[in-house]
């Protein structure tokens, strides 16, 4: 790629969205959704029923909509928009080492035999579905701030304002 | 850019109505050519076959002499731009100017560089990144003609682009159209229903009715020689005043007025003696004079000019476009005489040629 494909592709962005991100951004979401209709499945369903469990309900919704909000933002080079994710990033492999890995090493005795809350095949699942939720968010971030800094550069050589946020 | 040529078509629906009788027409390269008449009169439905959005029903269409009357629209290297503009409310102007060629698969850098010089061609550089619900009548019609430029066609194809513009804007995107046509050079069809439009953007005219060209010819030709009452009563405006005179020893006689004829008028007219003929009087070449007596109805001051709307003694009504302003009230008496005059044959509604 010549020096001026690179300006022309630089100068494209001023008009054209950042789906890369955005896109990655509602991939983290999707496979949220995936964990959150995998981890409760369970023999042991009273396990569950806790406030922590109903904690992790609302922090799914919440992470849905921000991350959602964020895939909006991140689309139009918002900067700010890419920490958010990367912190709903980090959090979603923080997650894995709570109610997956908690309920992984979990016993609850049902008519007097032990059982374990969640199968090796489950958390692992539940896990990869986390770390990839995660990873997207991440990446979606990393380019999405690398974007918005490249453009913001080059409309601040073009003599515009500077205004992404 | 290219030439087309449209050979003997015509447009049968399958309710077996027929919309085009026998269309024939060669337009030339970088020619605009604009197809005017009433609605229903085929010139929309003339331009959708040239696209391809309708079959055509008998004849040919060539394209650079290449016989493209099968080809899928696709295929044929034109672009249209719609009354309705036809534009993608949840895109961008740049994305709507570029998504054909996206949808081509070009390289996204050429894209870009195209749609850039089609902005800075119809100065909409700074709405780029507007929505299409963000932007004027006008200026929508911009980036409808926008995604058509982006394309490079052979053939540029505008149907009724400005109706949905309000008179103002309508006269200033006109001029748009008409330097856009100065500086791509582009063959353009162009259909309209405004006479005015069609005068001031042709290079040449096609007047239609009822599915047959009444006329081909530049606006000047037509204004000035129309070919038959149809033409001369809808090119023009306000339209032509239409009178049933007898053609009697050397002069005309309607009722209520009686024009004598000079030299050359009494040779148009040699085979008509003692016959009914039409009179067509542009309200324009109607004068101040001697010859027909009108009792005024309505005055209307249009500035330059006044607009007098009466009726001759003999009960025909009348139109004049008189020089100044006049202030004539309801039932005054004004004398005018006709500076120019065309002839029609009753029968046929042709033009007597020769008229002067």
């Amino acid at each position: 790629m010549t020096d001026q494909d690179k300006q022309i592709k630089t100068d494209r962005m001023r008009f054209t969205k950042n789906k890369f991100s955005s896109n990655l951004a509602l991939v983290a979401i999707l496979f949220d959704v995936f964990y959150f209709v995998s981890i409760y499945k369970s023999d042991v369903s009273t396990y569950y029923y806790t406030l922590v469990i109903g904690a992790s309900i609302i922090y799914n919704l919440a992470f849905m909509l921000a991350a959602f909000l964020s895939s909006e933002g991140v689309k139009s080079y918002g900067e700010k928009f890419c920490y958010i994710l990367i912190a709903l990033g980090i959090m979603q492999f923080v997650r894995i080492f709570y109610i997956p890995w908690k309920a992984s090493h979990s016993v609850v005795t049902i008519a007097n035999v032990d059982v374990v809350v969640m199968g090796t095949a489950q958390f692992v699942r539940c896990a990869i579905f986390l770390a990839i939720s995660g990873i997207a968010c991440l990446v979606a971030a990393v380019v999405g701030i690398q974007k918005s800094r490249i453009l913001n550069a080059y409309i601040a050589t073009l003599g515009e304002e500077v205004r992404r946020d | 850019m290219a030439t087309l040529s449209l050979q003997h078509i015509d447009k049968i629906y399958d309710n077996n109505v027929q919309a085009v009788f026998d269309f024939n027409l060669d337009v030339k390269d970088g020619e605009l050519i604009v197809l005017v008449g009433p609605s229903g009169c085929g010139k929309s439905t003339t331009l959708r076959m040239v696209a391809g959005l309708e079959d055509i029903s008998n004849g040919h269409l060539l394209l650079d002499g290449k016989d493209i009357t099968q080809s899928p629209a696709k295929d044929r290297d034109m672009a249209m731009v719609f009354q309705n503009y036809a534009l993608y409310g949840h895109m961008t102007v740049y994305e709507n100017m570029a998504f054909s060629l996206t949808m081509r698969k070009e390289d996204p850098n050429v894209i870009h560089k195209k749609v850039l010089a089609a902005a800075e061609i119809l100065n909409l550089t700074t709405q780029l990144n507007k929505k299409p619900s963000q932007l004027s009548g006008g200026q929508r019609q911009r980036v409808a003609m926008g995604r058509s430029i982006v394309r490079t066609p052979k053939v540029f194809l505008f149907d009724e682009p400005l109706s949905n513009l309000d008179a103002k804007l309508r006269g200033s995107t006109r001029r748009e159209i008409l330097l856009l046509h100065k500086r791509l050079k582009a063959t353009m069809l162009y259909v309209t229903h405004d006479q005015t439009e069609a005068l001031t953007l042709a290079d040449r005219i096609v007047c239609m009715s009822m599915g047959h060209v009444q006329q081909i010819g530049t606006p000047l030709e037509l204004y000035d020689t129309p070919a038959n009452l149809f033409v001369a009563g809808f090119i023009g405006l306000p339209p032509m005043n239409f009178f049933d005179v007898d053609v009697k020893n050397g002069r005309l006689e309607g009722k209520g007025f009686a024009i004598p004829l000079d030299d050359k008028q009494k040779r148009t007219l040699k085979n008509y003696e003692g016959k009914t003929i039409v009179l067509g009087v542009r309200p324009e070449n109607v004068v101040l004079g001697n010859d027909v007596g009108i009792k005024v109805t309505t005055n209307e001051n249009l500035g330059m000019n006044t607009l007098v709307h009466g009726n001759i003694e003999g009960g025909s009504k009348i139109v004049g476009k008189l020089r100044g302003w006049c202030d004539y009230k309801n039932g005054d008496n004004v004398k005018v005489s006709f500076d120019r005059m065309h002839f029609f044959d009753k029968e046929t509604t042709n033009a007597i040629r020769g008229e002067v």
